[in-house]
């Protein structure tokens, strides 16, 4: 066992932190900051001039989709080195990374004529996804969910409703989940189609998040002030955008999901505070007094840098399954717990300890670090909801981890997802 | 057409919450939240006056049985 990095993968981490130290101006981060659609800004949420320059220098240095065959436009490297590049940009709020539910899905169970059409634009950043999943009456409990795909000939015809279909506002398509067989068990009628967001029928409708306004600045954890109801009238797509077999898009959709979860961007919103909080209580004193000197700040930021490596760890672990081609369900649902929950007891023990200035939001004159601790104190409560809620998750630790029963409850629906 | 709320009554106005007021940086079409809300249940859409209408529905959907579905 070995929990170190090979000293290649060291000279990769440096090189890509030079580069970022090199490229990152003040203006290219004014220009993302602009930009954001508060996921911390991936290269296909529509780009600035700098921002783009800036991809395509990533890009000429092999750093988008290691991992992906070279036939679809990745390099064939290693899991674990493009874990690397990603963590490096997730720590200055850039997302090079792919979402699970997308070119991993498509890779794993999508047809030729898919991978070919999808990946290569993926990792480009020319193609991203909404992810289309849950609906007003099915969250928790996915399964239920009631968005009809019925097949007409060569076609589909969609009829139904989504909720916080984040980024759909500027995803060039819908990762969504739909029913394609009303009489058989909720798990087993479900498939997952691949939907041209400017496919008629198609209706996009904003929801606006805590983090509205004023908007948080760039880097906040998750940080997103918009999402959107989605809505479908008879949008027919041809059966070609069917994802996996019809039917069997439960396990398609949950695979990609359980990528969804783990991962440096997810592990990173959780923890960049961390550090933030150390480098602010280091350099700053007032009056005669510094936080650094205080033992009940440091007992608390020694006990956060703890919890972080736990967070970290089991980022590793994940990466590690993942690499040697095995699946995981618990140790994501595990994480997906730890990693959010952490994100908020660290922002509320920063809002103690910066007192009533942690409070102030961007804009605010005595706002610290343009409000992002107190941005981050409203958003970390969002990470613990998306991509599985964290009491789901509870339960598929439980079921999946600890071989418990699944829980039926009066009044509850089983969880799940 | 108009449509009646099943929780208040009301007529509610479908055109008016369909109406384009705008498109998506990639092509679908948006529309003014305020302008009435529907939801999809048991295969068909359902109007409703406000989204207060709406969320009584979703915590007691089985008592609006005459809207059939699960
Ligand atoms: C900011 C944000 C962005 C999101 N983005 C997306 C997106 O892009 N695409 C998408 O498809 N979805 C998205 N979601 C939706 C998210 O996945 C759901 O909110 C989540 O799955 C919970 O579903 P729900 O909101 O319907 O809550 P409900 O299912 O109504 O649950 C409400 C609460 O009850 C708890 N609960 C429910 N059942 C059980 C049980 N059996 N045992 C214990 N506790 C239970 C839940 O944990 C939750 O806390 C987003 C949500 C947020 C807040």
């Amino acid at each position: 066992m070995d929990f170190g990095f090979t000293p290649e993968q060291e000279a990769l981490r440096r090189e890509v932190r030079d580069f970022i130290a090199e490229h990152l101006t003040a203006e290219i981060v004014e220009e993302l900051e602009g930009l954001t659609e508060g996921f911390g800004v991936s290269r296909s949420v529509g780009r600035g001039p700098l921002v783009s320059r800036l991809f395509d220098e990533i890009a000429k240095r092999g750093w988008l989709g290691i991992s992906y065959p070279k036939e679809y436009g990745g390099q064939d490297g290693d899991r674990i080195t493009q874990y690397i590049v990603e963590e490096e940009f997730a720590r200055v709020g850039i997302a090079v990374g792919l979402a699970g539910s997308g070119a991993p899905a498509i890779l794993a169970a999508g047809t030729e004529e898919q991978k070919r059409a999808f990946i290569p634009k993926l990792i480009s950043g020319e193609y991203s996804f909404a992810l289309g999943f849950t609906e007003p009456q099915a969250g928790a409990d996915l399964a239920s969910l009631q968005c009809r795909a019925v097949r007409d000939g060569d076609d589909y015809v969609i009829n139904g409703q989504k909720m916080y279909t984040s980024a759909a506002h500027t995803a060039t398509h819908v990762y969504l989940m739909a029913r394609t067989d009303t009489a058989v068990p909720k798990h087993q009628g479900i498939s997952i189609f691949l939907v041209p967001m400017d496919t008629p029928g198609l209706t996009v409708r904003p929801l606006w998040t805590i983090q509205n306004e004023p908007r948080a600045p760039l880097g906040t954890t998750y940080g997103a002030y918009r999402t959107n109801e989605t809505f479908f009238d008879d949008v027919r797509v041809p059966k070609t955008t069917l994802l996996g077999k019809e039917n069997e898009g439960w396990g398609v959709g949950s695979m990609g999901l359980n990528l969804d979860r783990v991962g440096a961007a997810r592990y990173l919103i959780s923890v960049r505070r961390d550090e933030d909080i150390v480098n602010w209580v280091k350099t700053n004193r007032f009056d005669g007094y510094s936080p650094a000197d205080d033992p009940a700040i440091r007992d608390k930021i020694a006990e956060l840098w703890i919890e972080a490596q736990v967070c970290r760890l089991m980022t590793m672990r994940s990466m590690s399954i993942v690499e040697h081609g095995g699946h995981f369900t618990y140790e994501g649902a595990a994480e997906k717990i730890w990693a959010p929950e952490h994100g908020v007891r660290t922002s509320e023990a920063i809002t103690q300890m910066l007192g009533p200035y942690g409070q102030l939001l961007n804009g605010s004159p005595y706002a610290v670090e343009k409000g992002i601790f107190a941005h981050n104190l409203m958003g970390a409560f969002q990470s613990g909801i998306n991509h599985g809620s964290v009491q789901v998750m509870r339960d598929q630790v439980a079921r999946r981890g600890l071989g418990l029963p699944s829980a039926r409850r009066a009044g509850r629906p089983e969880a799940g997802r | 057409m108009k449509a009646t709320c099943p929780v208040c009554g009301k007529a509610v106005d479908e055109a008016a919450a369909r109406t384009k007021t705008g498109e998506t940086a990639h092509g679908a079409q948006e529309v003014d939240p305020a302008k009435g809300t529907r939801q999809f249940h048991g295969g068909r859409w359902v109007y409703f006056d406000t989204l207060g209408c709406r969320t009584k529905f979703m915590a007691r959907p089985d008592a609006y049985p005459s809207l059939g579905g699960a």
